[in-house]
C-alpha cells in the first residue's frame, strides 16, 4: 500500500483523448497524473507480433491482453471479456495499454458536419448536442494541429483555418474510383491523422498498408505519440494501474481513486480534479462499479444514463471485381470516400451514411477464398493475381440513434482481478436498417460504374462493427437526461470530468476520435482557463504534440 | 518468382543427379504426377516421406520450384501439428498417382467420396500460401514474407507492414 500518489489532476486512461487533455493541463502548470490499466507497448514488438501472427486478419492479435487489464479478443475464440446480452451482438474491440486503442486505428480524423449536432431540431430524430459546430471549430483546429491532420476541403465539414497538411497522395485505385464515379458520386480524400509530409517529428507515409493493426513507421498519429507528448510536458504516467473504484466525499466531490497493481495490491490516489478517459465501455463500467450508499446506482448516474445510449457505426458492404486492375494494397488502407450522403432531409426517415472504399490489400482475403474453394495447381496463382488486382469493396458507415436500451452494464462474471466484466446490450434499430437498405442502390450503382462482376453483398441483416464507441456518458444540458454538461463536467460531481467518445450524444457518420479529442481539449480549457496570454503559452498549446 | 540462396532450383531436367536420390523420388511418382512436376525427379529426397511432401506440395501449389528450406520448415511444422501427417501425405500422393486426378478437381473428388484425406490439401495449401500451420489455438505462423501468396504478387505489392515505396509512389499505375 503506497497510498502516496497525488496530483492536481488525475486522469484515468492514457488513450489519445485523455493524454492530449492531460498534456494541455500540464502545459498550464498543473501537476497531472495518468493512471493506465494496461502495460506499455513497443512499436517494433507489435510489428513483429503481427508478422508472426497466424491470424493476420485479426487486428487485435498483435495486442494480447494483460491478465490484470483484459480487453475483448474474438480470434481464435472469444475470450469472454465483453459479455453479450443481445439481442444483436456488439463485439467491440479496444486496447487496454498505454496509448489505448489508436495503436490500431485507421487514423480517420473526421469532423462532424454542422447539422449532426441538431438532428432533433432539424429532423425530429435523436437528440441535439448542447453546443454548436461553430463552438467546436477552434477545438477541432487545435486537435488537428496537435495530431497532424491531412485532408481535403470538400467533405461537408466547414473550417475557418486550413488543414495542417495537404491530403495524402491518392492511390491509383482511388483515382480510378474518383474518375469513374464522377459526376454521380464525388470521391474525395479522407481526413486522416496521417502525414503527407514530415510533421511532428514523424515521417510521411510510405505505404506499409498496415495502418490497422500497426503503422511501423509512425506516419499516422497514435496514442503512443500523445502519451509521449504528455510526458514531455510534465505529465506523470503510472502503467498497470487498474482503477477499480472512484471515491467521493460527503459532499459528492471526488476525493480519490483506487487502483490495483498487477499483484492486486491496492493504492489510493488523491487529487483536486479527476478526468475519466478510459473509453466508452470501461469508463461507464468504472462509474457503475463505484456505487456507494450515497450513489447506489453508480457515480454520475442520477439520470440513470450511465452506460446507456450505446452507439457505434454498423456497416454493410459490397465486394466485387472491377473491370480493370486496381491492385488495392498500394498506399494507406483507407484513403477515400463519398461524403454527400452524410446529411439531408432524408435524415428524418433513415440513417445517413458515408460510403467508404477500402484500399486494404486483398491478397489475404482472396487467398482464404481460394483455399476455401479448393483451388489447387497452377490455377491458384493465376486466380490469386486476377482477383487481387480487381477485388474491391465499398461499405457504408451508418448513423445509429441513441436508444437507452442499448447499454453497457456490469456482468455478474468477474475478470482475474475480481472486477465485474462489462456486458453489452445492443440492437440495430429500424432507422439504421432503412439507411442500409437505401445504400444498396448506391452499392449497385458504384459496381455498375466500375464494370463490376461477381457482386457479393454482405448478408441481409448482418452488420460489421466499426469500433466507434459512443453515447454511454452523453453530454447534455439537462441533468435529468445526460451524464455530463457541454464542458464534460459530470452533472453530479463538481470535480469529475469525462473525456471520451462516450460523451458524444449522437454518433453521426464519422469516426469519433477527432471529435472526442476536440471536446477533451475544450474540457481541459474549461478546467484551467487560460490565465495568461503570453505568446509562449499560446505557442505551447498549438505546438504539434510531437515525440519528445 | 523470387529466388534465394536456399532454393533447390533444378529447372534443367538433364542436370546430373544422384542416382539413389532420384530413385527414391521417382518411386513416388507415376508418369502422370511426374508430368505435373517433372523437376521433382531430380530433387534430393533424403527420406521418402519428405519426398512425398515435396511432390504433393508441388502438385497442389502448381509450382515448378519450391524453396528447400521452406519445404523442410513447413513439413516439420505440419508433422509437429499432426503425427499422422506423413502417412496421410503418402496416401494422398498415392491416390493422385492412381486416380490421375487433376489438381483442380482434387477437392471435389475427395469431398464426393467422403475421403478421410479431404482436409489434407487445404492444410498443405494453407501452409504454403499463408505460412500458417495448425488451426485455432494451436495455429502458428511459419512463414510470412515468403508465403506463396506474398511471392505470387511480389512484383506489385509488398506484404503489409513493409513499405511500398517513397511517399506517393502508390499514385502511379501498377505495373
Amino acid at each position: 500500500m503506497s497510498g502516496q500518489l497525488s496530483a492536481d489532476i488525475v486522469v484515468i486512461g492514457s488513450g489519445i483523448v485523455g493524454s492530449l487533455a492531460a498534456r494541455r493541463l500540464a502545459l498550464r502548470g498543473a501537476s497531472v497524473l495518468i493512471l493506465e490499466a494496461g502495460p506499455r507497448l513497443d512499436r517494433g514488438r507489435v510489428v513483429a507480433a503481427f508478422r508472426n501472427s497466424p491470424f493476420k486478419g485479426s487486428w487485435m492479435a498483435p495486442y494480447p491482453p494483460s491478465p490484470w487489464a483484459p480487453h475483448p479478443i474474438y480470434v481464435p475464440r472469444d475470450n469472454g471479456y465483453l459479455k453479450q446480452a443481445g439481442p444483436y451482438p456488439y463485439p467491440a474491440e479496444y486496447i487496454r495499454a498505454v496509448g489505448g486503442t489508436t495503436w490500431h486505428w485507421a487514423a480517420q480524423a473526421w469532423r462532424l458536419v454542422p447539422n449532426d449536432v441538431r438532428i432533433k431540431s432539424l429532423y425530429g430524430v435523436g437528440v441535439d448536442w448542447p453546443l454548436s459546430y461553430e463552438e467546436l471549430d477552434p477545438w477541432y483546429q487545435e486537435a488537428e494541429e496537435l495530431i497532424g491532420v491531412a485532408g481535403a476541403d470538400d467533405t461537408g465539414s466547414p473550417r475557418k483555418q486550413p488543414f495542417p497538411m495537404e491530403p495524402v497522395a491518392e492511390p491509383w485505385s482511388m483515382r480510378r474510383f474518383r474518375e469513374r464515379l464522377a459526376p454521380a458520386y464525388p470521391v474525395v480524400a479522407n481526413t486522416v491523422a496521417r502525414n503527407s509530409r514530415s510533421y511532428g517529428g514523424r515521417p510521411a507515409c510510405v505505404g506499409n498498408n498496415s495502418c490497422q493493426p500497426i503503422c511501423p513507421v509512425n506516419a499516422q498519429y497514435t496514442g503512443e505519440t500523445a502519451v509521449a507528448a504528455a510526458e514531455a510536458s510534465g505529465v506523470r504516467l503510472v502503467p498497470n494501474a487498474v482503477v477499480y473504484r472512484i471515491e467521493h466525499d460527503a459532499k459528492g466531490r471526488i476525493a480519490a481513486v483506487h487502483y490495483f497493481d498487477p499483484d492486486k495490491g491496492s493504492h489510493r490516489v488523491t487529487g483536486k480534479t479527476f478526468i475519466l478517459a478510459a473509453n466508452g465501455i470501461e469508463s461507464p463500467k468504472l462509474l457503475l462499479l463505484s456505487a456507494s450508499d450515497k450513489y447506489p446506482n453508480g457515480l454520475a448516474n442520477s439520470s440513470g444514463m450511465v452506460g446507456r445510449n450505446l452507439m457505434d457505426h454498423p456497416s454493410t458492404s459490397l465486394t466485387f471485381y472491377a473491370d480493370e486492375e486496381l491492385w488495392l494494397g498500394r498506399g494507406p488502407q483507407s484513403p477515400s470516400s463519398i461524403n454527400t450522403l452524410r446529411d439531408g432531409a432524408f435524415r428524418s426517415r433513415h440513417a445517413p451514411y458515408r460510403l467508404d472504399f477500402t484500399n486494404i490489400s486483398q491478397v489475404l482475403n482472396v487467398t482464404n477464398d481460394l483455399i476455401k474453394e479448393g483451388v489447387y495447381g497452377a490455377e491458384f496463382e493465376k486466380q490469386l493475381r486476377w482477383r487481387a488486382a480487381r477485388q474491391v469493396n465499398v461499405k457504408n458507415v451508418l448513423e445509429v440513434l441513441p436508444d437507452p436500451d442499448n447499454r453497457i452494464t456490469l456482468s455478474s462474471e468477474k475478470d482475474a482481478m475480481g472486477i465485474p466484466k462489462p456486458e453489452a446490450h445492443y440492437s440495430i434499430g429500424e432507422y439504421t436498417r432503412r439507411g442500409a437498405d437505401v445504400s444498396r442502390a448506391d452499392f449497385a450503382r458504384i459496381a455498375e460504374l466500375m464494370g463490376g462482376t461477381g457482386l457479393r453483398y454482405s448478408a441481409d441483416g448482418q452488420f460489421a462493427n466499426n469500433q466507434h464507441i459512443t453515447g454511454t456518458m452523453s453530454m447534455g444540458n439537462a441533468p435529468s437526461s445526460s451524464v455530463v454538461d457541454a464542458f464534460g463536467r459530470t452533472h453530479d460531481h463538481e470535480n469529475l470530468f469525462i473525456c471520451s467518445t462516450g460523451v458524444m450524444p449522437t454518433a453521426a457518420t464519422m469516426n469519433s476520435t477527432l471529435t472526442a479529442i476536440a471536446l477533451a481539449l475544450r474540457t481541459a480549457g474549461h478546467i484551467l482557463p487560460q490565465q495568461t496570454t503570453t505568446q509562449t503559452d499560446l505557442a505551447d498549446d498549438r505546438r504539434e504534440a510531437r515525440l519528445s | 518468382m523470387a529466388m534465394n540462396e536456399h532454393e533447390d532450383v533444378v529447372a534443367n531436367r538433364d542436370a546430373p543427379v544422384d542416382a539413389s536420390r532420384r530413385r527414391i523420388l521417382a518411386g513416388l511418382l507415376t508418369a502422370y504426377t511426374a508430368s505435373l512436376v517433372p523437376w521433382a525427379l531430380a530433387l534430393p529426397a533424403p527420406q521418402a516421406d519428405r519426398g512425398a511432401f515435396t511432390a504433393l506440395s508441388a502438385i497442389l501449389v502448381g509450382q515448378q520450384v519450391l524453396d528447400a528450406a521452406q519445404t523442410a520448415r513447413l513439413y516439420d511444422a505440419l508433422v509437429a501439428d499432426d503425427a499422422r501427417f506423413p502417412a496421410d501425405v503418402q496416401a494422398l500422393l498415392a491416390f493422385v498417382n492412381q486416380r490421375q486426378v487433376d489438381p483442380l478437381q482434387l477437392q471435389n473428388v475427395l469431398d464426393a467420396e467422403h475421403s478421410p484425406l479431404a482436409s489434407l490439401p487445404r492444410k498443405i495449401a494453407t501452409a504454403w500460401y499463408l505460412g500458417v500451420v495448425g488451426s485455432g489455438e494451436t495455429a502458428r505462423c511459419v512463414a510470412y514474407e515468403t508465403a506463396l501468396d506474398a511471392v505470387a504478387v511480389a512484383d506489385v505489392l509488398k506484404p503489409p507492414t513493409y513499405a511500398y515505396g517513397s511517399y506517393g509512389s502508390w499514385a502511379n499505375k501498377p505495373v
